[in-house]
């Protein structure tokens, strides 16, 4: 390492080190080797955390609720990206909800959608209820629909925004000889632009589903307490009053893990379906 | 797709978008709006200012200002630091930063928070702002690293090696040489920073341990207590310096021919 390189190692390695340490004692302390209650080696903390359902349950709940708003908000963004693809009010409003922060946006989802919210009131003026525990409750709900709409609304802007940016950047010229040929607009879209579309944005797609899976705020407004969303059981776990069990903290490297999985089989399909330069 | 379709579309666009934010506002001026009415009973938002709990959330907003321009600037400060050594690095160290910054920023906040918690413990900082800014400056730092490393891809660095041949310092090359030409994308960066920190949340919880109250944290509270018109304030208080930036940027982005 040279002279010149010293201050950046210095301020990455001080930037590095709290989160190093950290993640260190994460993994250490349920092996009792670290923090309050060490007496040795033991899988025990492991153990119990992967044998708890809670953990499972949680973990399948959150994944499920974050695929299901990726996969409403990539369809959307595309739909919304490919035919307002030239609209600047349409680009200004997609964009919007991506300066409001995830946890007004919850407390929006909660006056719309709970029981005596918005919509609730609306159904009621229409005489289709007449209480508001007529109206299904879709906060707090083991479906967890108002956390799913939520997501989706926060993660539309930033993925029609990347479906954008891949459309612009591409040339019509290969739709335009697909309409000279004589596909209509479905198959144009099926087999030239969403082939396209796809590659550029499966990256972004990813990223969304993984910063799901780690959100806090809005499940802590919108989520059932049963099951439990995986960064809620993380949380608990970490200001738990029983020291011993803040150990199962760890909980909160499955999502890291399962972000990394991700990442990594991303990687792998990229690698697969794209041929090596030349 | 034709006029009659596309406006079609942009209306339910519209209301897609623009609904939640509406319910926000109107909420925050309604001290009271009773089932199953369709529009508020009244409007007024100053009594619920003049609350105790109002004078909480003009506490906390504060708060959050305080650690958004400590934060933003710094974080711009040692991200541009790093960014401007890393890419002239070796291969190896480059990619190490990198992907210590990109860590910091994908890591699940949760998780995140729990580790930075052990480190600002140790420290003897838990419960104390600055053990919140400190951890506020880790995730902002990654972003900004990220972002210095794009502005420095395509920095000519010639000019650096010109002023240290005619005898410049490595501080007047900095201040006299690369500022000059990054200011416009620092001051950028400096928002951007001041962002990251103003909507932490679950890291705050966790390193400030309720003591401190940010803004996101009196919302989360405010919510979860069933103060409706003061949380949708809160909401609105938080939702104007985002909303700004994406204006600007826009703006700016607009006037550089950048825009999409």
């Amino acid at each position: 390492m040279n002279r010149r390189e010293l201050p950046a190692v210095a301020a990455s390695l001080l930037l590095a080190s709290p989160v190093v340490v950290g993640a260190l004692y994460s993994t250490l302390a349920p092996l009792g080797l670290a923090g309050a209650g060490a007496n040795g080696p033991t899988l025990g903390a492991i153990g119990t955390v992967l044998r708890a359902s809670d953990t499972w349950r949680g973990l399948g709940w959150t994944m499920a609720t974050a695929a299901v708003a990726t996969i409403a908000a990539t369809a959307a963004a595309c739909y919304v990206a490919v035919r307002l693809r030239t609209s600047r009010a349409g680009h200004v409003l997609a964009i919007l909800p991506m300066g409001v922060p995830h946890v007004a946006a919850a407390l929006a989802a909660l006056l719309l959608l709970g029981q005596s919210g918005f919509f609730s009131r609306i159904t009621y003026m229409l005489g289709w209820t007449a209480t508001p525990g007529e109206f299904p409750a879709l906060v707090y709900d083991p479906a967890g629909v108002s956390l799913v709409v939520a997501f989706a609304w926060k993660e539309f802007p930033f993925l029609t925004l990347t479906a954008l940016a891949v459309l612009l950047t591409t040339s019509t010229d290969l739709e335009e000889a697909a309409r000279t040929l004589g596909a209509n607009s479905h198959q144009t879209y099926r087999r030239v632009t969403w082939p396209q579309l796809w590659r550029g944005l499966a990256p972004a797609v990813l990223a969304a589903f993984a910063f799901l899976i780690g959100q806090y705020e809005m499940p802590a407004l919108l989520a059932p307490s049963n099951p439990l969303a995986l960064p809620l059981l993380t949380y608990e776990r970490s200001v738990d009053s029983m020291l011993a069990r803040r150990a199962e903290a760890h909980l909160g490297l499955l999502a890291l893990v399962v972000s990394a999985l991700i990442v990594l089989l991303h990687a792998r399909w990229r690698a697969h379906v794209e041929p090596e330069p030349l | 797709m034709n006029r009659q379709s596309q406006r079609w579309l942009l209306a339910g666009l519209a209301l897609w978008t623009l609904s939640p934010m509406l319910m926000l506002g109107l909420r925050a001026l309604t001290p009271a709006w009773r089932y199953p009415g369709i529009l508020p009973d009244a409007i007024d938002v100053w009594p619920v200012i003049s609350t105790s709990a109002g004078g909480r959330v003009t506490s906390s907003l504060l708060t959050s200002v305080v650690l958004a321009l400590v934060t933003g600037p710094m974080s711009a400060a040692l991200g541009f630091l790093i960014a401007a050594t890393i890419v002239r690095a070796r291969k190896g160290l480059r990619h190490l930063t990198l992907a210590l910054a990109l860590f910091a920023v994908i890591a699940p906040p949760i998780a995140f928070g729990v580790w930075l918690q052990v480190a600002v413990l140790a420290l003897g900082l838990g419960g104390t702002l600055t053990g919140v800014f400190l951890a506020h400056l880790v995730p902002a730092t990654g972003y900004l690293t990220l972002f210095a490393v794009g502005v420095f891809t395509s920095f000519d660095f010639s000019l650096d090696d010109e002023a240290r041949t005619l005898g410049a310092s490595r501080w007047q090359v900095w201040s006299r040489v690369i500022m000059p030409i990054i200011k416009g994308r620092a001051a950028e960066g400096a928002v951007l920073g001041g962002l990251v920190s103003w909507g932490q949340l679950a890291i705050t919880l966790l390193i400030g341990g309720g003591v401190v109250r940010t803004l996101p944290v009196e919302l989360l509270s405010l919510v979860e207590s069933g103060n409706d018109q003061l949380g949708s304030l809160a909401a609105l208080w938080m939702s104007i310096p985002p909303l700004c930036a994406i204006g600007l940027l826009r703006v700016g982005t607009t006037r550089s021919g950048a825009a999409l």
